[in-house]
Formats: C-alpha cells, structure tokens, sequence
C-alpha cells in the first residue's frame, strides 16, 4: 500500500511555477490598467460613474483634471473595461504589491495624457537575492479580521506543488508568538478588532504586517458598514499592502518578496 | 417563469400573538424542513416576521405576519429556528416570547444593548461591555477548553468552548460571527445592480453560487428568466465551484489525518481547476461573471471546451485519488464513526447539502425545485445513512464526479444566442430564489423600489448547519474535532455575514 502511495508521488511531473513568471504575474486577477493614450475626459467621467467602490475618481490639480486609480480599493469586478473603449484592460502584469499606502495611488494628468506618479520598479528577485532577504526562514502567521474567505482560499494556494512558497524558506505557522509577519485579511469587523490588537501584540519584535485584499487595504464593498471598524491599518500599523479582490498566488508572493526587499532596503 | 416563484404572500395567516401558529406539514405528515426566518420593514416601517417553509411542493411556502409587540418562539417545537429567532431579535428588536435564554447572537460584547441595526440608525453605534456568559457544563473531572477565534491554520474565525472529560467532549458551544460585516444592512439603498458585488462576497470560496441566486431573486422579481445560454454558463460555473470546493474538502480532510500526499494531491488538483477557470473566464474563482438578467459578458464557445477537457483530466484524476484515500486502511480508521450526525438530529436542526445527504435526509435544491438549466440535465443525488465523516467524503466524492459529467455535458451542447436580457427595475420588486450551493441551500429573498433594494436576506447553508456540528463532536475525543469540522466544511463569513 505504501508503496503505492510513493510511487504515485514519484510519477508526478515537477510543477512548480519558476520565480520569474510569478513576480508581477496577475492573471485571473482582473486589475485595471490604464491605456494612457485611450484616456479622453469624457472616459475618465465613465469609469468614476462605473466603478462600485469609487477606485477610480477625478481630482482638479491648478485647475487641471486628474483621473486618480486607488487600487487599495479596487476590486477587480472589470466593469470599468467596457465602457472605457479600450482607455481601461485587464493588466497583463501588475507592479502594485507589498508597496506602502501612498504607491497604490496612481494619476494621470487628463489634459496631456501622460501619467504623473512614477510606476514601480518591476519586480525582480534573482536567486541569490531571495537568500540574502531572507537570510534564514520568514514564519508567516495568517491573521483573519473578518475577511469573506477568498483571500484565505488563496492564500492557502501558496502551499500547493504549483506555488509552493517553501521554496523561499517562507512558511505558515500556528502561533503569532512564532511569527515575523502577520498576513491579514478582510475589513476589520467590530467584533474582531480586539482579536486582531491581540494577535499583534504577540508577535515579536521586529514584525511586519500585510494587508491583504481589497478589504485588508480599504475596507472594500464593506467600508462604512456598521459592523466594520474599517481596513487593517485602522487598528494596527501596516507595512505592506497587497490589493486585489482577491489577489492571486502570484500577487501575493510579489507582494511578500517586496516588502522584504523594502524592510532590507531600509 | 421561473420555478422559485413564491406564491403570493398571506398577510396575517396565523395569530403569532397569541397562540402557536400552525406550522406547515410535509407531504409526510411531519412538520415540513424550515427554509428561513427573518424580518423586514413594511412601507410604513412597522416589523414583519417572514417564515419560508419547504413543504415538498414545487415552491417554498413563505408567511408573512406583522410585529406588534412580539412573536411566539417555534424553537421549542422546531428547533432548526433557533438561530434565527436570536438574529430576527439582534436585527429588528422583536421580542422572542418563550424562548429560553434569548442572549445576543451576531453581536458580541462590544455591542451596546437596545441598538437594533435594522431599524435604528447605525451611524456612530458606541462601545460597550456586556456580558457573555458560557454554558457550564459542572460535575466532577470536567474540564473546559478554550479555542479561538483566531485559530491555528490559514482559516476564519470563530470560537470553540469544549467542555471534556479527559479527551472526550461532553459539551462543545458555538461562538460564532466574529466575522459579521453588517451584510444584509449593506444591501438596504444599493442599486439592484450593485448588490451583486455584495452578495459575491458573502462567501469567497462560493461566491458564484451567492452571485447566481442573487441574480435569480432579482429575474424572479422581474418576472423573467435569464437566456438559455446564460443558464448553461451559469450551470458550468456552478458546477465547477461544487468541484473545487469538494477536491479541497477531501484534500482538507486528508491533512486533518495527517495523509500528505492526498493533500498535496488535492490542492494541485484544485489549482489546475482554478488556472483552467481563469484561462476560460479571467477569474479563478468565477468572481463578476453573473449578474441579474443573465451574465454581464458572453464567454467564447471555444475556450468553454478546452475549459471542460481539463474539467474532465482533473476529474479523472480526482477520482483516481479517491480510490487511494478511501483504500487505505489508515484513513478508513480515522473517518469511519467520527462525528456522527443522526438522521433525526439532521432532520430537527434542517440541515441541508452534502451533511443532509450523509445523514440520510434526501435533500437537493437542483432536482427538488430546479432552477436555470437544471431541468435539462439528469443527475442522481447519492444519500447515505451513516452520518460520519467518511459518509460525508463519499458523498462529496460522488458528488465531485457529477459534477464534472454536467460540466461535460453542458458545454458539448451549449445553446447559443445572447446571455443578457434587460430587466425592468422601476417600481415594486419582490423576489426569491434557493441555490445548490456546494455547501447546500442557498436563498436569497429581496425586496425594492424603483432600482434600489429595501431589503435582502440571504439563507446561508452555514448558518443552518453550524448548529448541528456540536452534536456531531460530542462524545467524540477531542483530537476528532479538526476532522469533524473539517468534513462539515461551513463557512464562518457565510454564516455570519
């Protein structure tokens, strides 16, 4: 029997998804890219009005139109994609991941088309690299704050033989008190705030903490809810955001490698 | 018409007020399975109790009662309504006469008494301390065993006090809804449109069955049904997230006994699912697809086949992998009479899907009251008698390979044509519909005016069988526990919303 068991292991092809065609990988995710040459006004008017969580809005800078895109709150629904006439597409890679609050903004000035928050290195980890961030293993404590469990499901995809974070010396463990980074998802519901100040108080020092999720970064379809304090950094200091409705395998380790590699850079 | 049509609704049938109303009878003679209950506001804002009942004819009967005061408890008589009597009085204030120990339910201690979120304003709610206080089981050599809400693995909330004597569990109480979001209050203002975001996120893992049923509430209220090809899709889509859902289950159940490679096994089997979704559709997880009137865009016929090959390899091999769990002699020890659920316990508590189906209740919303595109197809609904987790997983596994064939089929003979119709949202809108979901019936009911939503409920199939779970534990040993839960596979967000 156990042989059989082993052997069926055996026979199994290697399936792991090499480094470089996760980081900045965001298929299956449905986050918008802007098509900068696209934009009219007109556009920009449609894609305020089509988006439920208001991801998108115009802003007047010295009098100019700005078009502003929060991926924090964007949740991938794709709506914004027809109406856009090709000025909105699903992004074919997405740089957005592990960066703080401020870079998950993007603006594009409306009258000379040209997009004026500078875009984000693209992510690259050569192999010594990853050593050198990790330098020995990052324990990982997955902290849920009342998230509707499409984070989670994703999350745990992260172990499977396809992603298989192990690779990177990056494990789960059962313990905050075992932990340097808490993952967390979801809006932080009313009745989970106290749970979620406690798990952070029990990680150790130096710790890092993720938001995860539309919900995680801005509270999502769920901001302003009676039974919602708000996103993770309303009741614990965030280092890292890594948006999408959820994001995907791919987003979630590009995220987790570059706010190690800011935390190293610092 | 659509089959979830609800006749239409008796005002003030019974006299709630006074004397028991008499609950509806199955064909059977017993008293029929209790779909929901919850509240809503009439156009003047007076309270209204809704009680659904599934009395085995085609449509569920629904009874409507307005509040003055309060309602008599059908707890004691129906114990699957005990739930819902706790949140019908944590939402709308309406007093509970005859139920014993009427505590809080979706609101903890931080929730100040007297504030009822469906009625009264919720802007600014303060902070408060109340008190909760455990069952105590006494007597001499017990213990009690604290865990969560925050637990040891990549899961959700929620709260777990075992009281044990040695390892064996005498008692487990349930302490749920950490992950309460105010959901169905959400719903009240939004755009019809816009509710189908919402209603996606109730559950992650089984957000296309919450986004079809809520759309099907919204074609009910409109009075049509969504294209055929439309309900094809919707039935792929269907069908696949019952697959994934129950590959990741047996997988689940596997690392609960510690068998690693049918764990690893299932979570690959499960990503080359999700990565073929998203070649297919541009989602994993089939997330922004439906929406009330059909789907919001038409998937190509081409990559609907290519998706339904790799539905059938993995399936294959999903198969396969269940002749070698159920096999080994190690995992037929494990899940052979843990956490048996009995038949009349399953019964009384209304529990629905795969837990109905392993514990003998022949319960299935796609052949009992079909919906979409489930009346073209033919499908056998495997029930068993045993009620343990190993009932549970085989029921699961035969339910895995089901289906994969409807996938099969479905899309070898997709209809074609458009996959949107244009619904007519302006003035009165009242609809419902039930779902499969892979975790059981799903049911949404939804009330608006001109475009927008006054009020929806959503019936979760976890928080009917949440309250079953317990019994399944006792006497069970302590370490069983993981497994037990895990073969119950509810969802904390669905239940608490």
């Amino acid at each position: 029997m156990i042989f059989e068991v082993i052997e069926r292991s055996l026979r199994q092809p290697n399936r792991v998804i090499p480094v470089k065609a996760l980081l900045g990988n965001c298929d299956g995710s449905r986050m918008p890219e802007v098509i900068v040459a696209q934009l009219t006004p007109a556009i920009a008017q449609r894609l305020v009005e089509v988006c439920p969580t208001a991801a998108f809005r115009i802003e007047e800078h010295d009098r100019r139109p700005r078009l502003r895109l929060s991926y924090g709150e964007c949740i991938g629904c794709g709506r914004c994609f027809e109406p856009s006439k090709g000025g909105v597409v699903a992004a074919k890679s997405f740089y957005w991941c592990g960066h703080a609050k401020d870079r998950l903004v993007r603006v594009w000035d409306l009258d000379s088309r040209t997009e004026i928050t500078p875009l984000p290195a693209e992510p690259k980890v050569a192999r010594g690299q990853i050593h050198s961030l990790l330098g020995r293993a990052l324990n990982i404590r997955q902290l849920d704050a009342g998230s509707c469990n499409g984070c989670e499901a994703e999350i745990s995809a992260l172990t499977n033989p396809y992603y298989d974070l192990e690779r990177f010396g990056i494990h789960f463990v059962a313990s905050p008190k075992h932990a340097d980074m808490l993952l967390v998802t979801g809006p932080v519901t009313r009745n989970m705030a106290d749970a979620v100040k406690t798990t952070y108080e029990a990680v150790p020092s130096p710790k890092l903490v993720v938001a995860v999720g539309a919900c995680g970064c801005s509270g999502g379809i769920f901001a302003g809810s009676h039974a919602v304090v708000g996103a993770v950094d309303a009741v614990i200091p965030v280092d890292g955001y890594i948006p999408g409705c959820p994001p995907t395998p791919a987003m979630l380790i590009t995220g987790i490698l570059e706010v190690l590699r800011r935390r190293i850079a610092k | 018409m659509n089959a979830n049509t609800p006749a239409p609704i008796p005002t003030a049938e019974g006299d709630l007020q006074g004397a028991m109303f008499a609950l509806p009878q199955a064909k059977d003679g017993c008293v029929a399975r209790l779909v929901t209950i919850f509240g809503s506001l009439d156009a003047s804002r007076k309270r209204r109790v809704h009680y659904v009942f599934d009395v085995g004819a085609e449509h569920y009967r629904e009874m409507m009662f307005p509040v003055e005061g309060s309602v008599r408890s059908i707890a004691l008589k129906l114990p699957a309504a005990s739930w819902y009597e706790r949140e019908l009085h944590d939402q709308y204030g309406v007093e509970i006469a005859g139920y014993p120990n009427l505590r809080p339910l979706i609101f903890h201690e931080n929730w100040p008494d007297g504030v009822y979120p469906m009625v009264d304003a919720v802007e600014g709610v303060p902070w408060s301390n109340r008190q909760y206080h455990f069952l105590e089981v006494q007597g001499e050599g017990i213990g009690e065993v604290a865990v969560g809400p925050v637990h040891a693995g990549i899961i959700e909330p929620g709260h777990f006090r075992f009281s044990v004597v040695g390892d064996t569990v005498l008692h487990l109480e349930l302490r749920h809804f950490y992950t309460h979001k105010g959901t169905e209050k959400l719903f009240e203002g939004s755009f019809v449109n816009a509710g189908t975001m919402i209603a996606e996120s109730v559950s992650g893992d089984n957000c296309f069955a919450h986004a079809v049923a809520y759309s099907q509430a919204v074609e009910n209220a409109c009075r049509v049904d969504a294209p055929p090809r439309a309900s094809a899709i919707r039935l792929i889509g269907l069908e696949f997230e019952r697959l994934v859902c129950h590959i990741s289950d047996v997988g689940g159940l596997c690392t609960d006994v510690g068998f690693s490679v049918g764990a690893a096994s299932a979570t690959r089997i499960k990503e080359s699912l999700l990565q073929a979704s998203s070649r297919c559709c541009g989602t994993r997880y089939w997330r922004g697809i439906a929406v009330p009137g059909g789907l919001r865009f038409d998937l190509d016929s081409r990559k609907i086949l290519e998706f339904s090959q790799a539905v059938s390899v993995a399936a294959r091999q999903f198969s396969d992998l269940a002749q070698l769990i159920l096999n080994t002699p190690s995992i037929q020890n494990r899940f052979e009479t843990a956490g048996i659920l009995p038949r009349d316990m399953a019964r009384d508590l209304a529990v629905v899907g795969p837990v109905a189906r392993a514990s003998g209740i022949d319960l299935d919303v796609r052949r009992d009251h079909p919906y979409g595109h489930y009346d073209s197809v033919q499908f056998e609904v495997p029930v068993t008698h045993y009620g343990d987790v190993m009932a549970r997983a085989r029921i699961r596994i035969e339910e895995a390979a089901t289906s994969a064939r409807l996938i099969q089929e479905t899309a070898n003979a997709l209809p074609s044509g458009s996959v949107l119709v244009p619904l007519e949202l302006l003035g009165e809108l009242h609809g419902s519909s039930a779902v499969e979901s892979p975790r059981g019936e799903l049911y949404y009911w939804l009330e608006g005016h001109d475009e927008r939503l006054t009020r929806c409920h959503i019936k979760s199939p976890s928080f009917q069988n949440w309250p079953a779970m317990p019994f399944a534990v006792a006497d069970n040993i302590i370490a069983d526990f993981p497994l037990i839960n895990k073969s119950f596979n509810l969802s904390y967000s669905g239940c608490d919303r």
